[in-house]
């Protein structure tokens, strides 16, 4: 795939697009970046909440609801998510391409100008946003934040690299904290949104059948806000060591118990070497013929699911299983042995080989997906590295063993995690 | 000798044969996509725990979950890890088994014939060693562990448990550890011999590929086996009551705050074909209308902190059985019960109108036009309905054939007292 077009608009908003007939939708993302940060994070991940509860044009949750739906289900979605010590607010439009509906064809137009509404025209109450939707959002948000525990994978990873990055902008959950959000009414948000608009890098990028200077366009015809100087965003800090190992248990009342570990890996995507840990990565615990898979779960039948995987923008490795709480010792053990085993160069050419290719197997079919095209395009900019698909692939068969242990040596482990139910061992 | 299956809205085209002795085989050409996606599922799911064992005679209730037992051990033969066959050509393969199914499947960019010829061989070779047998219980049991502590799938199986009395729906699809401890390898033969055989089977191959190469392929594999036909399948399946097992089932689990699901038995089955298409869109079109997120009742629900947005409301129809399921995380589940229960009656009062059922029809139309981005949603879909006699094309047709009086009718029959169960869990306090 020809890689997007880039366009900086008047009002300082980047434009990508991703011209493609292969898929049936266009998918929408308005990006808003900021700095991953303690005193924001709350704000940030409010915001969408209510600014999704309606706009001038369509002032409810219900008429908004309604008017996407007429629009053949038009979905309206946003989050927060983070890349290394940046937080993206996301707003993604999906809408499909109006080629495949008869009476149709402004549908890409009548989408995006719901979008701007929502973004241009909240509903207002004096100087703030309506304060009931501010107060409704805020009980659903607390809801939100103390649901992470709902998931134990995800909790269990999550509380790694809390307690690992405790000192970092990196260890800030994505949805901020309780206290924080306490303190936020509908006149403190509206503030800050009005300098989050002016101040925040944006991008909007576009993926679908669609013509770059028609989007262009149209982007500078409908989406029109006031910006000031964008703030810039500090880059993330790398830490390299991790001094002494530490040991985090938590007792939950739960059946299976989580054994999360966090390393050091040193590199990023930004790196040159990044694509020998990811080589390294895949070989230890990206596949199901990776080591711990076969070790943990094939060999010693510890874990139904045992896999590694990294943090590409802060330079970091997780590996996760779930086990038998009384098995903690056993599986720790293991694990350990096969990252000591990928220092020594314990692997063999075919877990190489099959790792490589694997690799090479994922890239080309990101290039299926609408959000993944999107997201790399994101990761690339956010490395300075843009790279189309072949050159990806240069990169990844250009890795040797030797690479691979040689970048072993940076993986140190720092922080591990175990959540375990009452029988389980003392971690 | 191909049949073609054609959408003009879509712009898709499926090409289909049947291969000896008895395999339908399915091919959607994609192009531009690198992806090539392969299933083969077997028309056996969990469900399909009391039958007639092929060429005994002998009629055989089978531990609870062997179906997905089955499925892990497929992956290894005399040479080994079927995963390691496909690692070579950097495929990842898979496999999940449902009520219904079981697939097989891999995802491919390059070298799609030699994963193909992978996929087709190991489906088709068994080997079950009593050793082999034996280690998979460990990570069963840990799978199982796993969604026993998921809220999700637990407040899933306690309403099933509450609405159906006798059908195996209500069980687990991985089983309990002590069901699966009694699998050997000689119920896994005996489940092999009955549901492998290639009549009881289909393919799905969608991504940039030709069609008759596909066919070939498949014929030259199948040719080598020697296959005998075989006759139609004998399932046994207990007569459901109408009558529900429990009213209410409440767990507690560590938890951040109560979930409900509401549940409604469907009492209209026993049949598959288009007629089960009409009324599984009849009743996903009520139910977004009645529950939808731009329903009267939804708002209210949300405004007052009773549900969140991943309230939901959807329709199971199988051939043997089918519910609807609503629900989702809430603050007071018994509120939430009596204002769904409200909130249903009114609806049944008022009727739908003209006008929403339009906008709704519209709504679906664009929600299955935007899920064909997927390869995946595709084939798992596709062989889903074949198996209950549906042509998954033909979605927006049979959804333009229904009428207002269809839909109004399914609001008035479908929401009963007497087909009505709540599952509820509450946070495990300390």
């Amino acid at each position: 795939m020809t890689i997007f077009k880039q366009t900086r608009l008047s009002n300082g908003i980047n434009l990508f697009v991703h011209p493609t007939d292969k898929f049936k939708t266009v998918l929408v993302q308005l990006i808003f970046h900021r700095q991953l940060a303690e005193d924001d994070v709350t704000e940030c991940s409010l915001l969408p909440a209510v600014l999704q509860r309606g706009s001038n044009s369509y002032p409810t949750r219900q008429q908004l609801a309604h008017k996407l739906e007429e629009l053949y289900g038009s979905e309206l979605t946003a989050d927060v998510s983070k890349k290394g010590e940046r937080l993206f607010v996301v707003f993604n439009l999906n809408l499909v391409h109006d080629q495949y509906l008869p009476d149709e064809n402004e549908l890409l137009r009548k989408a995006m100008t719901i979008l701007k509404d929502a973004i241009n025209n909240p509903v207002m109450e004096g100087e703030g946003f309506k304060a009931e939707y501010v107060a409704q959002e805020k009980e659903q948000h607390e809801k939100v934040i103390k649901g992470l525990i709902n998931d134990k994978i995800a909790y269990s990873v999550e509380r790694c690299l809390q307690e690992m990055c405790k000192d970092e902008p990196f260890g800030v959950f994505k949805y901020g904290d309780v206290e924080k959000l306490r303190q936020i009414d509908n006149k403190s948000l509206y503030s800050f949104y009005r300098n989050f608009l002016e101040v925040s890098p944006v991008d909007l990028h576009i993926i679908g059948d669609v013509e770059p200077e028609k989007v262009n366009a149209l982007v500078e015809e409908v989406l029109q806000f006031d910006r000031g100087d964008e703030m810039s965003i500090p880059d993330t800090v790398i830490k390299t060591e991790s001094g002494e190992v530490k040991y985090i248990s938590e007792k939950l009342d739960v059946n299976q118990s989580k054994l999360v570990l966090g390393y050091r890996t040193g590199l990023t995507y930004a790196d040159d070497d990044y694509f020998a840990l990811l080589m390294y990565n895949g070989i230890l615990g990206g596949f199901p013929h990776s080591k711990l898979f076969q070790n943990v779960r094939e060999k010693a039948s510890l874990a139904y699911y045992a896999y590694s995987r990294l943090e590409k923008h802060k330079g970091l490795m997780l590996i996760s299983a779930g086990i038998e709480g009384k098995q903690y010792k056993q599986t720790l053990e293991i694990i350990e042995k096969q990252v000591e085993d990928m220092r020594e160069g314990d692997f063999g050419q075919e877990e190489f080989n099959n790792t490589q290719i694997g690799l090479r197997n994922q890239f080309l079919v990101e290039e299926d997906s609408p959000a993944l095209v999107i997201n790399r395009a994101l990761d690339g900019m956010l490395s300075r590295r843009v790279e189309d698909t072949g050159k990806l692939l240069e990169r990844l068969a250009a890795v040797t063993r030797e690479d691979v242990i040689r970048i072993a040596e940076n993986v140190k482990l720092d922080t591990v995690y175990f959540l375990s139910n009452k029988g389980a061992e003392q971690a | 000798m191909n049949k073609i299956v054609e959408n003009t809205l879509l712009k898709e085209k499926i090409v289909w044969r049947r291969i000896e002795p008895g395999l339908e085989v399915f091919v959607l050409p994609k192009k531009g996509y690198k992806k090539k996606y392969a299933t083969y599922s077997a028309n056996f799911g969990s469900i399909d725990s009391h039958f007639v064992v092929e060429g005994e005679g002998e009629e055989l209730i089978v531990p609870d979950g062997v179906a997905h037992f089955l499925e892990h051990k497929l992956f290894e033969d005399e040479e080994g890890n079927v995963f390691d066959r496909f690692a070579k050509l950097g495929v990842s393969s898979n496999a999940f088994t449902n009520f219904t199914n079981t697939t097989y499947l891999f995802s491919s960019t390059d070298h799609f014939e030699q994963c193909f010829e992978i996929l087709l061989d190991f489906v088709q070779n068994p080997y079950f060693t009593e050793e082999s047998v034996e280690k998979e219980k460990g990570i069963i049991e840990q799978e199982i562990r796993m969604y026993e502590d998921n809220p999700g799938w637990r407040i899933f199986f306690n309403l099933l448990t509450a609405l159906y009395k006798e059908h195996p729906v209500h069980k687990d699809i991985a089983g309990t550890v002590e069901s699966i401890s009694h699998i050997d390898k000689e119920v896994l033969y005996k489940c092999y011999r009955t549901f492998y055989h290639p009549s009881n089977m289909a393919v799905f191959v969608v991504g940039d590929v030709d069609a008759d190469k596909v066919f070939e392929q498949v014929a030259a594999n199948l040719g080598r086996r020697n296959y005998s036909s075989q006759g139609e399948i004998k399932r046994i399946y207990p007569k459901e009551p109408r009558e529900l097992a429990n009213e209410k089932i409440v767990q507690e689990l560590v938890v951040s705050q109560p979930i409900m699901n509401l549940g409604f038995k469907d009492l209209d089955v026993g049949y598959g074909g288009e007629k089960l298409f009409q009324r599984e869109l009849a009743t996903a079109l009520v139910l977004d209308v009645v529950f939808g997120s731009s329903s009267k009742l939804y708002n209210e629900l949300y405004e007052e902190g009773l549900i969140d947005d991943e309230f939901d409301a959807g329709y199971v129809a199988e051939k043997e059985y089918g519910h609807t399921i609503i629900g989702g995380e809430t603050a007071d589940p018994e509120k939430l019960f009596e204002r769904l229960t409200a909130g249903i009656k009114q609806a049944q009062q008022n009727g739908i109108s003209a006008e929403q059922f339009e906008h709704h029809r519209r709504k679906m139309t664009g929600d299955f036009l935007k899920s064909f981005n997927s390869l995946e949603f595709i084939a798992h879909n596709f062989l889903a309905y074949h198996f209950k006699g549906i042509n998954f094309f033909n979605y927006l047709d049979v959804l333009q054939s229904l009428t207002l009086e269809d839909v109004n009718q399914r609001l008035r029959e479908h929401f009963g007292e007497e087909n009505r169960a709540r599952s509820i869990i509450m946070p495990k306090i300390g």
